[in-house]
């Protein structure tokens, strides 16, 4: 695997991965906007319209009919949150001209349909298409009330909510219902332009490709179009704006539910250089894995729970412990929980869970390069949060913690809020 | 040794059946970090009654051992558990079941041939005590207490609930927390030792393995055992018609879901590979993303997404099943059939056909991406006796006139019913 990218365009960078492993071609269009209150379901809006049709595919049924024609190349989009920005990702994925026997130039296309969508919308006097307008709108107040349909995704998205009352990554990433019923056609029109112009883009090209198919995305009739811009956008840096306090805010919600579900956020007042593969690691032993503190004690030995584990959110420099149980034991498992993190900060686990942890995360860093939209994910990561660190440097750095480090994190580790779904 | 080959994608596949009838499977793919390793048993929730073959008598378990045993299957007698054992290694370890199959499963970029040991020595010896099978009740409960408050997970539960009268695919996988109470010791051996019989089980691995060598080690791994060629499961008789029609819960969310079911006949061989190509290409041109029906649902705001699509078939039943969300999904389903007998009448386009066909055999040739796709396909195929590498050549065998009569002999009215999850 090779990894390079060329700035097109001032704030616009093409990133390439080259490589023989799939049978397939990724390219990938992502715009990073800086996330507020104002823009958030205007943005997601604008995701939703795009979709719909382009000036030369003028609807969906058009889009898919050539998609099909293309060995059912794969269009996919979404827009997502990451720390503080606001993400629009398009991606199409097709097969490699070379398992097909006919001149298709599936690949040429691919990136034709995609930047089409992306770029080049269907606008009159100054507005999208009415229609898909009013129609996506509707569509998007469904999107925001079936936040309640998945209780897990919905009790994870409550506690960031409740813990980062007041700031922009508390916001809904799909936006509010109230909004909609003021957004005009005109003013997001203006918001896209201005989302076209000042955001930062990252076209990312992954598959068996060289200098002709790299020509195919530069000479791409929209993307040459791009203007060069100091992009706007919020560096990662992966450190909490969060205070750490004794007080722990303790939020719980009724809703009709057999199971409980608990969410905790943990909150992390450290900036070291290494904090991040330090809190991987701690991360890890606390509940990222079937080995963790978290399995261990809370599912394995007192049955209390099916499902229990933590992730890091980097950006933020965040933990969240989430797991389902039974209502009745919500005390036992708090308890349970927070003995846990005690244990870690008073340095009870060992040097095998340490090497343990390392070798998890070590192993799938190394499976990174088996996946292709991991692999862009992975560096787009990298792009965010202004690091260079390849596959490889990422996992010395990992090997070079101690169990110092580790303890030392603990203890800049603070319960910050404790969300509980019951019945 | 057998080796497959589809020049087409430039895969090989290398089989070879031991005398006990273990199959072992590699699929090499140079240059990747992972290999993938899964030992499938043809052993899932729907075989809750058969013959025990030590003494042969019939027996009848209550519904979740296959489930249970899956989570069992880790435990050893030193006191050890093989997924902490694995999860040390760096290795993503992790197992499941089907209504028709269990599997375990490794995957890794290190420590390969000492996790491969330990996968295939844990499935091999199992151990349960009273007191460890009791402990798992409560973790157990818990999955089917999460699975509960799913919509998507009851939605489609209720789907076969209309469609099956008798037949236990219509049973949750993970059983009632009553029938998961009822399990014992006893019961997970007497299971353990019918159906993790070398004559049914398929151990398939993806990864840059050298295939010869990789089949040796597997075989000299294998504890040797006395194979019951043809274990005898009895389901009940199942009526051809459905059960129910409709089936509709109440539950928390915003916009209803729904899942609409066709009960079907299974074929076997290249006849089964043929026909799930039929009706795949059949979704597609009927309610699938460029058809006039998708767009007239889509324009009128009566359904939120694309409607997806799976066909499941197995030696004792077969079902196509599309699911979507809408305000409206009896509308869905009443303008579903009014296209199917619209279609039936007016006949396929050619360059319809053609077009879908196209897309069909792409999504195929993108199951070929990832060691664990590819395992995993391989895997199922070989317990339900197909040719993974099939499904690419048959498609030449495909055309309108077949597609027609699959639309024919599926595509029927009174076989359809419909689970709808409401809003409160």
């Amino acid at each position: 695997m090779n990894y390079k990218y060329i700035n097109l365009k001032e704030g616009v960078k093409l990133h390439t991965i080259k490589t023989e492993k799939f049978k397939t071609n990724l390219i990938a269009i992502f715009i990073t906007v800086p996330l507020t209150r104002e823009n958030v379901t205007k943005d997601t809006l604008i995701d939703l319209i795009l979709h719909r049709g382009s000036k030369n595919y003028k609807t969906q049924e058009e889009i898919n009919k050539r998609l099909e024609e293309l060995y059912g190349a794969v269009f996919d989009y979404g827009i997502e949150k990451s720390g503080d920005n606001h993400v629009f990702k398009f991606y199409i994925e097709s097969i490699n001209d070379k398992y097909l026997n006919d001149d298709n130039e599936v690949l040429k296309n691919s990136i034709k349909i995609l930047s089409d969508i992306v770029f080049n919308p269907i606008i009159k006097k100054g507005e999208f298409d009415e229609k898909y307008f009013e129609t996506e709108k509707e569509k998007l107040k469904q999107i925001i009330d079936s936040k309640i349909d998945n209780k897990d995704t919905y009790s994870y998205y409550r506690c960031i909510q409740e813990m980062h009352k007041g700031k922009v990554f508390g916001l809904y990433k799909y936006g509010y219902k109230i909004d909609l019923d003021y957004i005009q056609n005109t003013d997001l029109y203006e918001r896209y332009e201005q989302i076209i112009n000042t955001g930062k883009i990252d076209i990312f090209l992954s598959g068996n490709i060289g200098d002709e198919q790299i020509a195919l995305v530069k000479n791409d009739k929209n993307i040459s179009k791009l203007q060069n811009r100091v992009a706007v956008y919020n560096v990662q840096y992966g450190r909490s704006d969060l205070v750490n306090s004794e007080t722990i805010k303790e939020v719980s919600e009724s809703m009709k539910v057999a199971q409980g579900k608990v969410v905790i956020g943990l909150n992390i007042s450290e900036k070291r250089e290494n904090t991040s593969f330090v809190a991987l690691i701690y991360n890890m032993i606390l509940g990222g894995s079937a080995n963790s503190k978290l399995f261990q004690n809370v599912r394995e030995s007192q049955s209390l729970a099916y499902t229990i584990s933590s992730r890091y959110l980097k950006p933020k420099n965040n933990i969240f412990i989430k797991c389902g149980i039974d209502i009745k034991n919500y005390e036992k498992v708090i308890q349970t929980i927070k003995e846990q993190l005690d244990d870690l900060k008073n340095g009870n686990f060992s040097e095998e869970d340490i090497y343990n942890a390392k070798n998890t995360i070590i192993a799938s860093i190394k499976g990174i390069s088996d996946e292709q939209d991991t692999t862009i994910t992975y560096y787009f990561g990298q792009e965010l949060s202004h690091q260079k660190s390849n596959l490889i440097n990422y996992a010395v750095e990992i090997g070079k913690v101690t169990k110092k480090d580790i303890i030392n994190l603990a203890n800049r580790i603070n319960i910050n809020t404790i969300y509980f779904l019951r019945d | 040794m057998q080796i497959l080959e589809s020049k087409k994608i430039g895969e090989r596949a290398y089989i070879e059946e031991l005398e006990s009838g273990l199959k072992i499977v590699v699929i090499p793919k140079k240059n990747f970090n992972k290999k993938h390793a899964i030992v499938g048993i043809k052993f899932g929730s729907i075989d809750n009654c058969f013959i025990n073959p030590k003494n042969n008598k019939k027996i009848t378990i209550p519904d979740g051992v296959a489930h249970f045993l899956e989570h069992k299957m880790f435990e050893q007698k030193n006191g050890t558990n093989s997924l902490d054992t694995l999860t040390a290694l760096g290795v993503n370890a992790n197992a499941y079941t089907t209504d028709t199959h269990t599997a375990y499963l490794i995957e890794c970029t290190d420590n390969f041939d000492e996790a491969y040991k330990e996968l295939l020595d844990y499935v091999q010896n199992p151990y349960f005590t009273r007191e460890n099978v009791n402990k798992e009740k409560g973790i157990i409960c818990q999955e089917i207490r999460m699975y509960e408050d799913d919509p998507t997970s009851r939605v489609y539960q209720n789907v076969l609930q209309c469609l099956y009268k008798n037949h236990p695919v219509r049973i949750d996988t993970a059983g009632t927390i009553d029938s998961v109470n009822s399990i014992n010791k006893k019961i997970l051996y007497d299971c353990y030792n019918t159906f993790y019989n070398p004559s049914n089980i398929v151990i398939s691995l993806c990864g840059d393995f050298n295939p010869e060598e990789i089949i040796e080690r597997t075989k000299n791994m294998i504890v040797q055992k006395e194979s019951y060629k043809d274990i005898k499961r009895i389901y009940p008789e199942e009526p051809e018609e459905i059960n129910k029609s409709m089936i509709i819960e109440k539950m928390e969310i915003s916009t209803p879901i729904f899942v609409i079911g066709i009960k079907d006949k299974p074929k076997y061989g290249k006849e089964y590979v043929r026909k799930n190509i039929a009706i795949e290409i059949l979704c597609n041109i009927l309610i699938g993303n460029s058809s006039k029906l998708y767009k007239e649902l889509y324009d009128n705001g009566e359904i939120l997404s694309e409607i997806t699509f799976e066909y499941q078939s197995s030696t004792d039943f077969a079902y196509l099943l599309l699911a979507g969300q809408s305000k409206e999904p009896e509308k869905v389903l009443s303008k579903f059939i009014k296209q199917i007998k619209s279609l039936k009448k007016k006949g396929i386009q050619e360059e319809e056909f053609e077009r879908i066909k196209k897309k069909v055999y792409g999504g195929y040739i993108t199951e070929y991406n990832e060691v664990s796709d590819i395992a995993k396909m391989f895997m199922i195929d070989c317990l339900e006796k197909v040719n993974t590498f099939d499904i690419l050549d048959e498609f030449l065998t495909v055309n309108l006139d077949y597609i027609k009569e699959i639309l024919n002999e599926v595509f029927v009215e009174k076989n359809i019913a419909i689970s709808i999850i409401s809003t409160n």
